[in-house]
């Protein structure tokens, strides 16, 4: 990925992110609250600190126990890097198993100034207490 | 999902007749079960072998169902849960939240629990294989 890092925060040079997206998505759709309920995601590749191409990959129908579903869709697409407004813990610990950093922003809406502070290196990652349930912050947003 | 692949479930529980309905049920050509008494005990064998599913009765030797799932998703979280609670089912949404679990069971589940759950393990394995791309930018 080749990207550099300022204390915690990373400025991401190369690689993909996704976004949980409403609808269509896209990088002037809006982001979904919780990233085993979208629509699609939205990826966005990043050259030399720069964007590149986006594309969308339709989510997989959710399921009880399927949130490694869309772990193993990401994984499999290359994702290197994923925002999210909410998380679980069990799909977290499957993003860290496969190398892929989790980034949030639980505020805005919009996919393009939350990409754009990702790829400048505005934005953490989060953390294992910042998880939906288990006492652990509960940021769940449907 | 591969018609041909040996779904391996590990069911964990005090007492084997705990489960011995389920794993009757489970007792399928392509579903291998295994049996074992305790939670560490369990979380070793996933450390030595990729299990599809462990299923954990309430209350183990040295923790609790819910606890067994926590440490096995630090440790594999690849490995899909099932465990039995006398919980009300919102309940044990509100408590095991995130941890992804696959099916509240009931305690002493029966052989048709055993069916739904190998359905909905199906529906889940094989919907990690099927991948589309668009790209639309």
């Amino acid at each position: 990925m080749n990207n550099e890092k300022r204390g915690e925060l990373v400025i991401m040079r190369n690689g993909r992110i996704a976004v949980p997206s409403n609808g269509n998505g896209g990088l002037d759709g809006t982001r979904s609250g919780h990233f085993g309920h979208c629509d699609v995601f939205t990826f966005i590749d990043v050259e030399n600190g720069k964007i590149k191409q986006v594309s969308t990959v339709p989510n997989q129908e959710h399921v009880q126990g399927g949130c490694m579903v869309p772990v193993n869709l990401l994984a499999n697409h290359n994702v290197d890097a994923l925002v999210v407004g909410g998380i679980g813990m069990r799909p977290l610990m499957g993003f860290k198993q496969a190398g892929i950093n989790v980034y949030h922003d639980s505020e805005r809406a919009s996919i393009r100034p939350v990409v754009e502070d990702l790829i400048a290196g505005n934005l953490p990652q989060i953390t294992d207490d910042q998880v939906c349930g288990g006492g652990g912050g509960g940021m769940h947003q449907r | 999902m591969n018609d041909h692949r040996t779904i391996k479930i590990l069911l964990i529980s005090r007492n084997k007749s705990a489960l011995s309905e389920l794993k009757s049920g489970l007792g399928k050509k392509q579903v291998q079960t295994e049996w074992v008494e305790s939670g560490s005990i369990a979380l070793a064998r996933i450390a030595q072998e990729n299990f599809d599913l462990a299923v954990a009765d309430e209350n183990l030797a040295d923790m609790t169902g819910l606890e067994f799932c926590e440490e096995v998703i630090a440790q594999n979280p690849m490995v899909n849960l099932a465990a039995v609670s006398t919980l009300s089912p919102a309940d044990f949404h509100e408590t095991s939240e995130g941890m992804g679990i696959l099916m509240q069971l009931p305690v002493s589940p029966t052989q048709k629990h055993a069916e739904k759950l190998l359905n909905q393990l199906s529906t889940i394995l094989g919907l990690a294989e099927r991948i589309e791309f668009k790209i639309n930018e």
